[in-house]
């Protein structure tokens, strides 16, 4: 309860405090901090939670297997930029394991596969914004499970909101402050990638679900996770 | 050589963090170009000549396409060169412009450095502390990743002798590493499972963990925080006391050139060329031991 109530007052209290103090105290000053600041007190509830409750080591073991998997794909999939089935990895194992191994997976994607592609001050941002997919496919599996159409339109959904919020940070790192105009130009210029993440993920949600589904699934019956 | 990486971890995590705050923070030419030109000069005592040359085929480019396209998107500036579609391209759009790719550039170069310092193994001593079930998976995912690599490169060999991969076209190439994929999720699973159960087996939780590191806290990481501390302090008051400030709309502000200002382009400097004398120190004196053999 105690845990709950620390989760809570950070997400409710803290975040809306941070932002509004950037908006009036800090009036423009530094928006790239309190983009940061924000970014990590989002990805605080769900450690801290992770951290306190009971979890099988075989449990966590697979999630680092999962996270693994996904990072390998953007290894694998080298033949086609842009084209990597991360996301969908995230999506599948938030289907299979709930909402907290998928915000667990797309959050620590982002870290891992940063050990091979360069870390930075964006590394947290990106983890937030993957553990996010993670977290929302997760509390919408049953729904992702049981409609193969609403899954790939999810899948695009997903792909276009991740860009997206890259170019929120692309924009507010380059500047310092919100320009729209700079957005606008980022979203365009960007356009190639947004439609590439999307149809990736619409791809290998559709040629990978439905497979992997059952190896999860099957493994959750056979040693009982 | 890695000198500046022998630290302690917790004196590279501050350094880093402050160098790259300080880059983004002070929005001040001077401070940005030392910014600069510590991290390439860093950058350099750590790569070899062919990633030198990768590095400048991608910043190059970079910047000039940040310097560009400036001027399209932000039409301040009181002096118009030409214009386009009735918007003007101002000569201090280009001048904020190349502000920025230096400022970017600085920040992927810093980072670049720490992505080569700061190691996955000084990050899990770090954050293991803190944050024990996550580093757990973080090091579990760390073990799988070259594991993969290789169970992935067998795959692909089997995979080979089956006809896939064979044409060398991009379908073929994405079906067959689909199927590689999928393979490697199977075997994976399974593999994580039975690592699991291994782990209870042999009494995973049952006592207090310990974590194998070589780090220690010497003397010198003692001074290299407090000297971190004073000019990170001094900075902050400098630019709290708002003498760093330039601005480039409409029309640039001269150059800060007060004594605190000054000190301030001192310090800051110091600070950027800190890893880049500590490498070239340590190399210096290698050199010399080596001459007396």
């Amino acid at each position: 309860m105690k845990k709950r109530m620390i989760s809570l007052i950070i997400v409710l209290i803290g975040i809306p405090a941070v932002i509004l103090l950037g908006a009036t105290v800090f009036s423009g000053v530094k928006y790239v901090y309190f983009t940061l600041i924000v970014s990590a007190l989002s990805l605080a509830p769900f450690l801290i939670s992770f951290e306190k409750k009971e979890h099988t080591v075989t449990y966590l073991v697979l999630i680092g297997v999962l996270t693994t998997l996904s990072v390998i794909g953007r290894l694998l999939f080298s033949v086609v930029p842009a084209f990597k089935p991360v996301s969908a990895m995230v999506v599948i194992a938030a289907m299979y394991f709930g909402p907290e191994a998928g915000f667990l997976t797309g959050a620590l994607s982002a870290l891992l596969s940063n050990f091979y592609f360069g870390q930075g001050p964006w590394t947290v941002f990106q983890m937030a914004a993957w553990g996010l997919i993670g977290f929302f496919s997760g509390l919408i599996a049953h729904r992702l499970k049981t409609s193969r159409i609403f899954l790939l339109l999810w899948g695009a959904v997903a792909g276009v909101a991740y860009s997206m919020l890259m170019d929120i940070w692309d924009a507010i790192f380059a500047d310092g402050t919100v320009m729209l105009s700079r957005y606008l130009s980022f979203l365009v210029s960007s356009a190639g990638f947004t439609v590439m993440y999307a149809l990736s993920n619409v791809v290998f949600l559709l040629v990978l679900a439905k497979p992997i589904g059952k190896m999860l699934e099957r493994i959750q019956t056979k040693y009982g996770i | 050589m890695k000198a500046f990486g022998k630290l302690h971890p917790v004196t590279l995590l501050v350094y880093f963090v402050m160098m790259l705050a300080f880059s983004m923070f002070l929005r001040n030419p001077v401070t940005a170009g030392l910014s600069l030109l510590g991290s390439i000069a860093f950058c350099c005592t750590l790569t070899d000549k062919r990633e030198k040359l990768e590095d400048l085929k991608f910043y190059l480019p970079l910047s000039a396409l940040i310097v560009l396209t400036n001027p399209l998107v932000s039409h301040n500036g009181r002096t118009p060169l030409f214009f386009v579609n009735g918007n003007a391209f101002t000569l201090e759009a280009i001048w904020y412009g190349v502000f920025i790719a230096g400022m970017i550039a600085a920040v992927l170069l810093w980072s670049k450095a720490y992505s080569k310092i700061f190691t996955s193994d000084k990050f899990l001593y770090l954050f293991g502390r803190i944050l024990p079930k996550t580093a757990l998976i973080l090091s579990v995912a760390l073990r799988y990743v070259p594991l993969m690599k290789a169970q992935a490169a067998r795959l692909k060999d089997a995979q080979k002798t089956l006809g896939l991969f064979s044409t060398g076209s991009i379908a073929d190439n994405l079906i067959g590493t689909v199927k590689v994929y999928a393979a490697l999720v199977a075997w994976s699973l399974e593999n994580a499972v039975e690592t699991g159960r291994h782990m209870k087996a042999r009494g995973w939780n049952a006592g207090r963990r310990t974590a194998f590191s070589t780090f220690r806290f010497r003397f010198t990481d003692a001074v290299f925080l407090a000297v971190f501390a004073a000019a990170g302090t001094l900075l902050l008051l400098a630019a709290a006391k708002g003498t760093l400030y330039f601005g480039f709309y409409p029309a640039p502000t001269p150059l800060p050139t007060d004594p605190i200002s000054v000190s301030a382009y001192a310090l800051f400097g110091g600070l950027a060329f800190l890893p880049f004398f500590t490498e070239t120190e340590e190399s210096i004196r290698w050199t010399c031991l080596r001459s007396k053999i």
